[in-house]
């Protein structure tokens, strides 16, 4: 854990953070509203304290309720890999302006995202499918898509097949997995 | 035989086969473009061609479709097309216990599975708080090199082969072979270990891998030479790569290059001294780099990191600890919710794996982060103004596996 990087960190964004720096083992999180992503990452890509030039993962997640955008940055400023978490997206339209002027790289990351997530990243000029072919309607790694022989979670608690692999509208509360907050 | 009866009929039935037209892969897709870049690519400029190359082409490492808009045999542009491979590994893993999720990553990078393992399995021992046992660290850097040194040579192997020269394969493929056979007496398998276990290895290492790998090491270093003596010394091959897709170094980085190509381009990044994990501080070793950043560059980097491998095994044959190689743990493993975040570098890159824990036995989410689907992405920069066959020597020299890029 590197204390001095969550010094920094709260000096610098104090007030743009959702919740406390977090940290645990050889990471150290934060969490920002969705719409702070580009200012926030800028900063830590560019300012010499920081100098996050590294862009580890950049993934999607379902919580269930809500959607969030993960980062993972790496510097040589800081033994940690530093997480940063864009939260509280809407499950319904899950918005989040796009990273790709600070990282090329993160072009296809962002399109997976959107192809599993349908997390749109405003500004990304190539957002299409990039697994899935084009004509697919899902958004497979969202908690309300079942695999056909997910039996445990399903509401009808038998094997579903192929065509219904998504949990009904009127399905009851608790069989959508929440959590991971 | 109409349309409609071929979807009633089943996928043995031979009729199938002699009335379908084999699969003809038209280069322009049949629906309107769905974003600004697919609808600048997918309109033609004066004298300019598009062609599909793939998806099962020998010089695609794997089952990729390329879309090519050529000007003359010159590359303007390119598009490759994946998914032609996706199995869904996050989602399986996201419905299986930790235990599960290992074998699942097996198969992704087929050349390197260790690799996919690694990371896994760190993760889920930051979640579960575990102590892996010194003994057990040691084995896995132990075998995790001699698999990083198997890819690398067999990533050799197949450039020379994308470029046409038979001979340097075969001779891979005689030092690879001994090192899976030597793996698999301790494995059980050839290809997908599945040996790395939450807490520490499947198993101690044996007699028969030791007397192995004692045989093998004392000529390792001379066999590598003589391999790569064949096309180090070879001017069509140092030709056809030199100066061929250059990459800087401030694009790779910020192409989110890692690995033997980030280092080929001059930064000497590599986790296992940028973000220390296992037994590696206490390892002596150097980090190879490179600074012209062609093919040419990137294939000779592997060679260097050959050599690095093979002293690496060296000093955890003689560093090996006694002790267990398991961590007590239960059966059923249920980490307490969390988040954890674990990177290994790996032959091609940086392989990384961010596990959410939700109190169940399963992970709640399973990401799983792949470096040659980043170094794929760069293609469309490396290649403009070449050829179609400097197309191949690119993609060789990034050395791509299909299987981790799909998912």
């Amino acid at each position: 854990m590197d204390r001095a990087i969550r010094q920094r960190l709260e000096e610098r964004f104090g007030e743009v953070l959702a919740g406390p720096v977090r940290q645990r083992h050889d990471e150290t999180e934060i969490r920002i509203a969705p719409g702070d992503v580009p200012d926030v990452l800028r900063a830590l890509h560019d300012e010499p304290t920081f100098d996050f030039r590294l862009l580890a993962d950049l993934a999607g997640v379902d919580t269930g309720d809500s959607m969030q955008v993960v980062y993972h940055l790496w510097s040589a400023t800081s033994p940690d890999w530093l997480r940063v978490i864009a939260v509280g997206l809407d499950r319904d339209s899950p918005r989040v302006p796009t990273i790709v002027p600070l990282w090329p790289g993160a072009e296809w990351l962002e399109r997976e995202a959107y192809d599993m997530f349908g997390i749109v990243f405003e500004g990304n000029r190539d957002l299409r499918r990039i697994f899935m072919p084009p004509d697919y309607q899902s958004f497979p790694l969202r908690k309300d898509f079942y695999l056909p022989d997910d039996a445990a979670r399903s509401p009808g608690a038998g094997v579903r097949p192929m065509e219904a692999t998504h949990a009904p509208r009127n399905a009851p509360a608790g069989s959508i997995r929440r959590g991971g907050t | 035989m109409t349309t409609t009866d071929h979807r009633r009929a089943s996928a043995d039935d031979p009729r199938v086969l002699l009335d379908e037209q084999a699969g003809i892969f038209e280069p322009v897709p049949p629906y309107p473009p769905r974003t600004e870049r697919e609808a600048e690519f997918y309109s033609l400029g004066d004298g300019e061609l598009l062609i599909n190359i793939g998806p099962h082409h020998p010089a695609t490492h794997g089952v990729m479709r390329v879309v090519m808009k050529l000007n003359g045999e010159q590359i303007v542009d390119l598009d490759p097309v994946l998914g032609y491979l996706h199995r869904g590994v996050e989602k399986l893993c996201e419905n299986a216990d930790l235990h599960q999720t290992i074998a699942y990553l097996d198969p992704l990078e087929y050349v390197s599975s260790l690799f996919c393992e690694w990371p896994a399995v760190m993760a889920y021992e930051k979640l579960l708080d575990v102590e892996v046992p010194r003994r057990a660290e040691y084995i896995r850097v132990l075998t995790g090199e001699l698999n990083r040194v198997s890819s690398h040579l067999l990533a050799m192997g197949f450039h020379a082969l994308d470029l046409g020269g038979l001979t340097p394969i075969l001779y891979s493929f005689i030092e690879r072979d001994e090192i899976v056979e030597m793996l698999a007496s301790i494995t059980g398998q050839r290809m997908l270990f599945n040996y790395f276990r939450i807490g520490g290895v499947n198993g101690d290492l044996n007699h028969e891998f030791m007397s192995r790998l004692g045989d093998w090491m004392s000529r390792a270093t001379e066999q590598v030479e003589a391999n790569v003596g064949l096309l180090n010394e070879n001017e069509i091959f140092v030709r056809r790569n030199r100066g061929i897709g250059v990459m800087d170094p401030e694009t790779a980085i910020a192409m989110c290059w890692t690995g033997p190509n980030l280092r080929a381009s001059g930064i000497p990044f590599d986790i296992r001294r940028a973000h220390p994990y296992s037994v590696y501080p206490e390892l002596d070793f150097d980090i190879p780099t490179r600074q012209e950043g062609d093919s040419l560059a990137r294939y000779l980097l592997r060679i260097d990191e050959v050599k690095q491998s093979l002293r690496i095994i060296d000093q955890c044959l003689h560093q090996m600890p006694d002790g267990p190689v398991m961590a007590k743990l239960p059966r059923l493993l249920r980490p307490r919710p969390g988040r954890a975040f674990a990177a290994v570098e790996g032959p091609r890159g940086e392989y990384a794996i961010y596990a959410v824990s939700d109190g169940t036995d399963q992970p709640f989410r399973f990401r799983i982060h792949d470096p040659s689907f980043l170094h794929l992405q760069s293609f469309g920069r490396l290649v403009p103004g070449k050829l179609i066959a400097d197309w191949m020597t690119v993609n060789a020299s990034l050395d791509p596996i299909m299987g981790g890029v799909d998912k």
